[in-house]
This record gives structure tokens, C-alpha cells and sequence, in this order.
């Protein structure tokens, strides 16, 4: 597939996960929620093309309300990110010298831990839901975002064009707003991509390992926890959770991929 | 000394004061705890009494200052106190669930390297044959598979089905190998399918890079065979940034232990960390998180080193 082909399918794809989180509850779908005793592990069927879980809830209805959770979690936790990090990546770039040491050391610390393990740090510190889990991945995202924007501003700062503009006596604000940031876009907008897939995966994990979104909120990870008990019985349960989350991951993963080749084919791999 | 020494002992330098902020910020994390951080560890059977002994056993009264560097100069000894729950030495917990979590760590390792780097080296080799699309086809899927749910699938169709493999459980290699190996397979390979795509993706592209080289075509025009050149010229230079990406893989997983362990009911630290988060006992936690996170930063120094070490122009930087 060329690139452009898959940017454009991963964005489709993206694009018809977050139509349906938003729509959800237009949508012809039975209710998330609505407990049904004779429909408890009800198999496929061609009305509920996922089945039944344990309590006679419609998968198919879950999977679909469990985008919300999921996208809304991911997307919150990177524009969070990107409004923390994004500063402060721009000022130790802009500035360098001693703030970039006072601003880049501790984002260290943060990085010096795997993901998952601090995201369940976090969790454990401040409780669980849906918000906490937003809040600890930004917390975890922050680190990545501030060093891929700062490099990007250390690149672009010392432009021809840039040079030229502060000849011309443009402020520093608007050096760093309308020459600087725009050109460290790319970078940032493929980043926050990546970091929207990993943060469907580790907001399920989370969920999944009881320390994510609480229940009865119907999330991807939870939905898969409860599966687990039934898997012989009802191998639904656990079957289409999975690949909701999967296909969610994918198109995210697919828009980083096409966006990276299309935009810069000499990038060299990131933080996954 | 070599400059090869002088840029290692440089990484080691920079590795203290990290350690140093780790320890800080799981240390102030866990003084974060809403409520008494005593009652919150005794939960239900907490007694006055108990509360009083656990808040003399951590020092819960001293300023904060003392209390962080007595409980570093102790966690530098390897001795994290006393668990309340199960009246034993948190560091001897650690050490008796560490061999798990190295074992499945390494042996994830392994697989993630002989499934990747082969497939990454042939799809290079001969771009949009077969094995690219396989090479790329894993690099994108592989990474968006969640690895908990690949795992309660390997155990649904292997375990539960076919019969093929245990479920979960852990025996311990030196009593019985074979089984012990038996029952890590699922788990290493759960843990290492994603980053057998992340691997197979850098290799391809590394390899890539390296065809284009003025040296691999002058070997080419010699008349040097596809196989040959790929083996005796292309790896060995592609062979730096896949090392280094093994290496990062390798800290991954430390952290994709957690989940791995859980599904499988490996009795591994990440499992422990889980168990004590969700118990909130947070001793425990402190310890575990720092001992998960020192191991994580001390592969990538290694890392790190070993790269500057084969590759003269790192230590420039």
C-alpha cells in the first residue's frame, strides 16, 4: 500500500471509530446497560452480531460505547499532553541553557520509568475512572511530547528564515508563534498520533487489571476482564472486545505511518 | 583512557542523578496517598495499636527530608523493610519473584529477535517481495495487537482447546526445565510479538538504509551474490541500530511483564506490583516501582554504552 493509501485509510478508519463513539447513542444499537436475564451468553445472532455477555448486555453496544471511554480517554490524555509538554518543549528549545536543564532533567525522570508501570504508579497514588486515567497518561505523555517539540525547535530555530524574521525585529512571541511552531508541527501532529494508539492500549490494559475505568462505564479493558471468567462458555465476550480495541489501535497506528512517510520519510522510530 | 571509556563513564554519570530522581518521585508519589498512609496499608484490621507500630516501623513521624533518606540509604542495601500484610522482608519477596521476571523478560527477548531481525533482514533484502509485505504487514499489525488479549486468546485456543500448552502456573526451571519452559512459552511469546514488530520494522529499514550505500553496490557490480552481500556486508552495519532497538525492547518489556504475568498467573515481580497496587499496599508498591524502574533504566544504559562502544560517532554526541 502507498503511503498516502494507508494515511488515508487509517484517517477513514479513525474518522468512522470516533463517528460511531460520538453517535453511540443515536445509533440502532441495544442498550449498553440494560440487564436481560433469558439473553445472559446468548450467542452471535444476526441482530447482535457480537452476542450477549453474562448479564444479557449486547456486546455489539458495549464495543461501540466502549470508543468513548477508549478514544475519549487517548485523545484527552495527548491534547493534555501537548498543551503541557508543547510548552514546555518550546521553552527549553527557545531558551536553552539553564531552563532547558531545569525543564528537560525532571521530564527525564519521568522517562526513566516503563509506560505502563508509571501510568499504574499514578493510579494507584490518586484512585481510578475514567478522568485519572487521562490525567496519569498525560503525565506519562508529557516527557515524550516536550522532547520531540523542543527538537524540533532547536532545528527550526536557527533557520535562515527565522534569522531573517528577527532582523526584522519581530518579538519573541511571535518568532516562536508564527515562524518556529508551525514548522515543528509535523513531527508533533505524527507523535500524537502514535501516542493516541498507545493510549487506547494501555488505557484497556489499565481498565482490564482493575486499576482503569471503573464500572458499570463500559470500556474495551473491562468488558475483556469480565469475558475472561466466561471464555469457554461465551468466547464472544473476549473475541470482540479485543479486536475493538485492535482496529482502534490500527487506524491510529496506520495515520502515524502514512502521515511519517508522507511528511518526512527520514524519520528514525520513536517511543512506543 | 580510550575515548570509548571516557563516553561510557559519561553515561554512567548521568545514570546518578536519574536514579537519584527516580527514587524522589516514587517516594513523593506515594507520600501523595490521600489520608494516613498507615491506615490506608492496615485497611479493615487497622488498631490503633497497628497504626502506631507501622507508623514507628516507616518513621511516618519524622519530617519528610529524614524519612526519604533513611528510606533511600536502606533501599541502596536492598532492604525496602518489612510487608505488613505478609510479616516478610519486602526485599527477599523481590528476590524470590525476580528470577520469573528476568526469565520471561529474556526469553521474550529471544523470540521477539529470532522472529523480527530474520524477517526485517529478508523483506530489506528484496523490497516488495513476500517477505517485505510479511515484514510490514507484522510491523503494523504486531504493534496494535493489545498483548493482554493476544494472551487470553493463546489460552483460549492453545490451553483450553487444544490442550497444547498449561494455562498459567510456574514451575521453576532448575526442577523441571522442559515444563517450565512448556508453560513460559505462551507468555514470552505474548510478550514478544509486539516488539518482534517493532524490531522487524527497524531491521527492514536499517537494512534499507544500508543498500543504498555507495560500498553495497561497488560489491554488487563486483558480482557478489544477493545471499553473500546481505550476510557479509549489509548486517553487520545494520547491525547498530538493531542492537540498540533490542535493547530499548528489552526495557519495554519490564513493564509489559505486569500484564503478561497477570494473565498467565506468573508469580513474577510485575505481578507482585499489581497485586500489592490493587491491595494498596503501598510499601510495597514504593519498592517494587523502583526496583522495576531501576532494572528498566539500567538496560538502556547498557544499551546505550554498548551502542557507543561499536559505534565510534555516538560518542561525539
Amino acid at each position: 500500500m502507498s503511503h498516502g493509501r494507508l494515511a488515508s485509510a487509517g484517517l477513514l478508519l479513525a474518522a468512522a471509530l470516533v463517528l460511531a463513539a460520538l453517535g453511540a447513542s443515536v445509533l440502532p444499537l441495544g442498550s449498553p446497560t440494560a440487564i436481560s436475564k433469558d439473553l445472559a451468553l446468548r450467542g452471535p445472532t444476526a441482530a447482535e452480531p457480537f452476542g450477549m455477555d453474562d448479564l444479557g448486555r449486547s456486546v455489539l453496544s458495549r464495543v461501540v460505547h466502549g470508543y468513548r471511554v477508549s478514544l475519549g480517554v487517548a485523545v484527552g490524555a495527548v491534547l493534555l499532553a501537548l498543551l503541557i509538554g508543547g510548552s514546555l518543549g518550546l521553552v527549553a528549545g527557545y531558551a536553552e541553557g539553564l531552563a532547558e536543564q531545569l525543564i528537560m532533567r525532571p521530564l527525564d525522570v519521568l522517562m526513566a520509568f516503563p509506560a505502563i508501570l508509571l501510568a499504574i504508579a499514578l493510579m494507584s497514588v490518586f484512585g481510578t475512572g475514567a478522568v485519572l486515567v487521562a490525567v496519569s497518561l498525560a503525565v506519562v505523555y508529557t516527557p515524550v511530547v516536550a522532547r520531540v517539540v523542543r527538537a524540533a525547535v532547536l532545528a527550526t530555530k536557527v533557520e535562515v528564515y527565522v534569522d531573517g524574521a528577527r532582523a526584522l525585529g519581530a518579538s519573541v512571541p511571535r518568532l516562536v508563534l508564527a515562524h518556529i511552531l508551525p514548522n515543528a508541527a509535523t513531527p508533533v501532529l505524527v507523535q500524537a498520533s502514535v501516542l493516541i494508539a498507545i493510549g487506547i492500549l494501555v488505557e484497556a490494559a489499565l481498565s482490564f487489571l482493575g486499576v482503569g475505568v471503573r464500572p458499570p462505564t463500559p470500556s474495551l479493558g473491562l468488558m475483556l476482564a469480565d469475558g475472561r471468567g466466561f471464555m469457554l462458555e461465551a468466547p464472544w465476550m473476549v473475541v470482540f472486545p479485543g479486536i475493538g480495541i485492535m482496529l482502534a489501535v490500527l487506524a491510529f497506528n496506520m495515520l502515524a505511518d502514512g502521515l511519517r512517510d508522507w511528511l518526512d520519510p527520514h524519520h528514525a522510530g520513536g517511543r512506543s | 583512557m580510550s575515548s570509548a571509556w571516557v563516553y561510557a563513564g559519561r553515561r554512567l554519570g548521568l545514570a546518578v542523578p536519574l536514579l537519584f530522581g527516580m527514587s524522589l518521585l516514587v517516594f513523593g508519589l506515594m507520600r501523595l496517598v490521600p489520608g494516613d498512609p498507615a491506615v490506608a496499608v492496615l485497611g479493615y484490621k487497622a488498631t490503633p495499636e497497628g497504626i502506631r507500630a507501622l507508623r514507628e516501623a516507616f518513621h511516618l513521624d519524622e519530617p519528610l527530608p529524614q524519612q526519604y533518606l533513611r528510606w533511600l540509604a536502606s533501599a541502596a542495601r536492598g532492604d525496602f523493610g518489612l510487608d505488613f500484610r505478609q510479616n516478610e522482608p519486602i526485599g527477599r519477596m523481590i528476590l524470590d519473584r525476580l528470577p520469573v521476571t528476568l526469565e520471561l523478560t529474556l526469553l521474550a527477548s529471544a523470540g521477539a529477535a529470532l522472529l523480527g531481525v530474520p524477517l526485517g533482514l529478508l523483506g530489506g533484502g528484496r523490497r516488495g517481495g513476500a517477505a517485505d509485505r510479511a515484514a510490514l504487514a507484522l510491523g503494523l499489525v504486531g504493534v496494535s495487537i493489545p498483548d493482554f488479549w493476544l494472551g487470553i486468546m493463546l489460552i483460549l485456543a492453545l490451553s483450553l482447546w487444544a490442550g497444547l500448552f498449561p494455562s498459567g502456573g510456574f514451575v521453576p526451571f532448575t526442577e523441571a526445565p522442559l515444563e517450565n519452559l512448556l508453560g513460559m512459552a505462551l507468555p514470552a511469546f505474548t510478550l514478544a510479538l509486539s516488539r518482534a514488530a517493532v524490531l522487524a520494522r527497524l531491521t527492514r529499514a536499517a537494512v534499507l538504509d544500508v543498500m543504498q550505500r555507495g560500498f553495497v553496490q561497488y560489491a554488487r557490480a563486483k558480482g557478489l551474490g544477493e545471499r553473500a552481500l546481505l550476510v557479509r556486508h549489509v548486517l553487520p552495519n545494520a547491525a547498530i541500530p538493531i542492537v540498540t532497538v533490542l535493547g530499548l525492547q528489552i526495557g519495554y518489556m519490564l513493564g509489559g511483564a505486569i500484564v503478561v504475568e497477570t494473565i498467565f498467573t506468573l508469580p513474577g515481580v510485575g505481578r507482585m506490583t499489581l497485586d500489592a497496587v490493587l491491595e494498596r499496599n503501598y510499601p510495597v508498591v514504593q519498592s517494587t516501582v523502583l526496583v522495576i524502574g531501576a532494572l528498566f533504566m539500567l538496560v538502556n544504559l547498557a544499551t546505550d554504552i554498548l551502542y557507543g562502544l561499536i559505534d565510534p560517532r555516538v560518542r561525539r554526541r
